[in-house]
């Protein structure tokens, strides 16, 4: 791909990135617009104005564009890895492990930041568990971290029901809200920001590497690739991704599946433009899903979950349709 | 066809003595209409009765038929003896096999608690089933004047029945003129949930001169967002908590000092079990209610 289409493809989607926080920004439940955001922003307008964009509405907009760029780039990597088209930053049980951490916090009346905590605890352990058990007798192949995860992922889920079931109904909403993925209580966007760019500026000089990867580890390895290393780094950084991601908003679902299928239909499958791209892409996904989630019925408020869905399956079907 | 009008005479009438003489008139007074409209009759007053819901625990209790309920579903604390009665699984997870081997001659159910599948399945078996559907401050006076009818405590629930209405009436009437006060109601924290004003809760607020920010919301608990409540600018906070008497959920609005509430220093921690579950001790819960309104409103 010319420099040239690199740079303008990363541009528009920053250009769209940038739009869609804004949108986001200046809609709500209040009747606060885009002349009250710019009055805010000129360091005018009432405490009430400075409270609302502030406080409440720019924290979830630039979490929700770091959670959905960082579950994008892990669904990448993820899909590198495992060389699996279905692969997504879940797939190997790391929301498993993080909802439930979350899930028993919550059934201990924890605070929200322990919360987090024990979502991130969880993730972790759940990282931890499948590379001990999938790296056990020494012999390692991703068709093997596969199954290892997919399974561990099913021994969660058990778990994660059985807690349902056994939780007091007034807890209900709240777990469920966690599972479904809600961005109402995401308030640091800083580590998630900071953690997307630092994966975007060390994998696009990785880039070549991982294109090899994707067309296989005996291609990788013939043409001078460290096929192992490289694998175990892209584990650890789609599972720190994914732990950050989960951790600032819950298990939200099909941003890290399809985001990177989309770009991959328009942009072609170029390693080193498809991580930054997924991260703006992905971003702007959750934004808008976001924005929805908060204004469809407003006061009153949906998963974000569900709306990624319901726009990005004709999205996709679309443009599969149009690849043809 | 003179015989078979004679027929048909003989016939009615033997039919009328079968009727007069196999039902005792007391199973006429035994009948009640359920939450679900349907019309339950006892042949006898209940002496085994298994409560579906902690609520119904309660107002069984209440109803004075304490002493005929034989098992009760998990989580029913209250009255203390009702939490060392056998239990039959929680509300929406009933063990039928423990219920029906209990051999209950009537069961109490909650509409907004208990599958109904599970219920229709016991009530195919023939057990008698009574829905609770209380929506109004009235209808928890007519549950326990039922529940008291089907265990032959009239005159206890009668007495009762009639203590909570007139606690309600005396409070509707103290407040009627109240200076109205805008009450933001914190169910859940995370999601935050409120209630509208066909809750109970919201009712109480209304009863003590609050305004409801989200009365006029469709859903019985609505979920809504931070912004919508401080657009909608409360001078009161109220919640329960989540029942530990923490009050770290109303510590967090501390972070919009611009909210009317903040500024006013009203934020209130309300008893977590008078409220939540409409039976007699909602009286208490509103009462309380009231007089936190009127000390909030000294504050602004």
């Amino acid at each position: 791909m010319p420099v040239s289409d690199y740079g303008r493809s990363l541009v528009v989607l920053l250009l769209l990135s940038g739009a869609a926080m804004l949108v986001s920004v200046s809609v709500g439940s209040s009747q606060l617009g885009l002349a009250e955001v710019i009055q805010v922003a000129l360091g005018r307008g009432s405490e009430l104005e400075r409270t609302l964009v502030l406080d409440l509405r720019l924290p979830r907009v630039l979490s929700a564009f770091a959670t959905g760029g960082l579950l994008a780039v892990a669904g990448a990597l993820m899909q590198v890895l495992l060389r699996n088209p279905l692969a997504d930053p879940y797939v190997l049980g790391l929301s498993g492990g993080a909802a439930v951490g979350a899930l028993l916090a919550m059934l201990a009346g924890l605070a929200s930041v322990l919360v987090s905590g024990a979502a991130f605890g969880g993730a972790l352990f759940a990282t931890l568990l499948v590379f001990g058990l999938a790296h056990g007798t020494g012999s390692w192949t991703p068709s093997r971290l596969l199954l290892t995860g997919v399974v561990v992922a099913a021994g969660w889920g058990a778990v994660i029901t059985l807690m349902l079931a056994l939780a007091p109904a007034r807890q209900l909403p709240g777990m469920l809200y966690w599972l479904m993925g809600d961005l109402a209580y995401a308030r640091a966007p800083w580590p998630g920001l900071v953690l997307m760019l630092v994966t975007c500026l060390v994998a696009v000089p990785l880039g070549r590497s991982l294109n090899v990867l994707a067309r296989g580890p005996l291609q990788a390895a013939a043409l001078g690739v460290s096929v192992r290393p490289l694998e175990w780094l892209i584990y650890i950084a789609a599972s720190l991704l994914t732990a950050t991601a989960v951790t600032t908003a819950g298990a939200i679902g099909f941003v890290g599946l399809v985001v990177p299928h989309m770009l991959r239909l328009v942009l072609g499958n170029d390693q080193r433009l498809i991580l930054p791209a997924c991260a703006l892409a992905g971003g702007t996904l959750l934004v808008l899903a976001d924005t929805l989630a908060r204004v469809v019925i407003a006061p009153e408020q949906l998963p974000v979950g569900v709306i990624t869905a319901l726009l990005g399956v004709p999205t996709f079907l679309y443009l599969l349709h149009r690849s043809r | 066809m003179m015989q078979t009008i004679r027929f048909l005479t003989v016939a009615l009438t033997v039919l009328g003595a079968w009727v007069a003489l196999s039902a005792p008139v007391s199973a006429q007074d035994l009948c009640a209409r359920d939450g679900r409209d349907q019309l339950v009759c006892l042949d006898r007053p209940a002496q085994r009765i298994v409560s579906l819901s902690p609520g119904a625990t309660e107002l069984l209790f209440s109803a004075g038929a304490g002493d005929r309920v034989i098992a009760v579903s998990a989580w029913s604390d209250y009255p203390p003896q009702a939490a060392e009665l056998p239990q039959v699984g929680d509300s929406n997870r009933l063990d039928l096999e423990t219920i029906m081997a209990m051999r209950p001659d009537l069961v109490v159910a909650w509409v907004d608690g208990n599958s109904r599948q599970q219920l229709d399945r016991l009530m195919e078996l023939g057990i008698r089933v009574f829905w609770l559907a209380p929506r109004e401050f009235a209808d928890i006076a007519w549950a326990i004047a039922d529940l008291a009818l089907f265990a032959g405590t009239r005159d206890v629930g009668a007495l009762r029945a009639a203590r909570f209405r007139d606690g309600v009436e005396a409070l509707q009437g103290r407040y009627a003129d109240a200076e109205p006060v805008r009450v933001f109601y914190q169910v859940w924290n995370q999601p935050l949930m409120t209630v509208n004003r066909q809750e109970l809760i919201g009712k109480a607020i209304e009863l003590c001169g609050g305004q409801n920010v989200f009365a006029d919301q469709s859903r019985l608990v609505p979920r809504v967002s931070r912004e919508a409540v401080l657009d909608a600018a409360p001078e009161v906070i109220l919640t329960a908590g989540r029942g530990d008497n923490d009050r770290s959920w109303l510590d967090e609005w501390r972070q919009f000092p611009g909210l009317p509430a903040i500024a006013a220093d009203n934020l209130y921690l309300e008893p977590p079990d008078l409220l939540a579950r409409p039976t007699e001790r909602m009286l208490d819960g509103i009462s309380h209610l009231c007089q936190t309104l009127e000390q909030a409103r000294a504050r602004l």
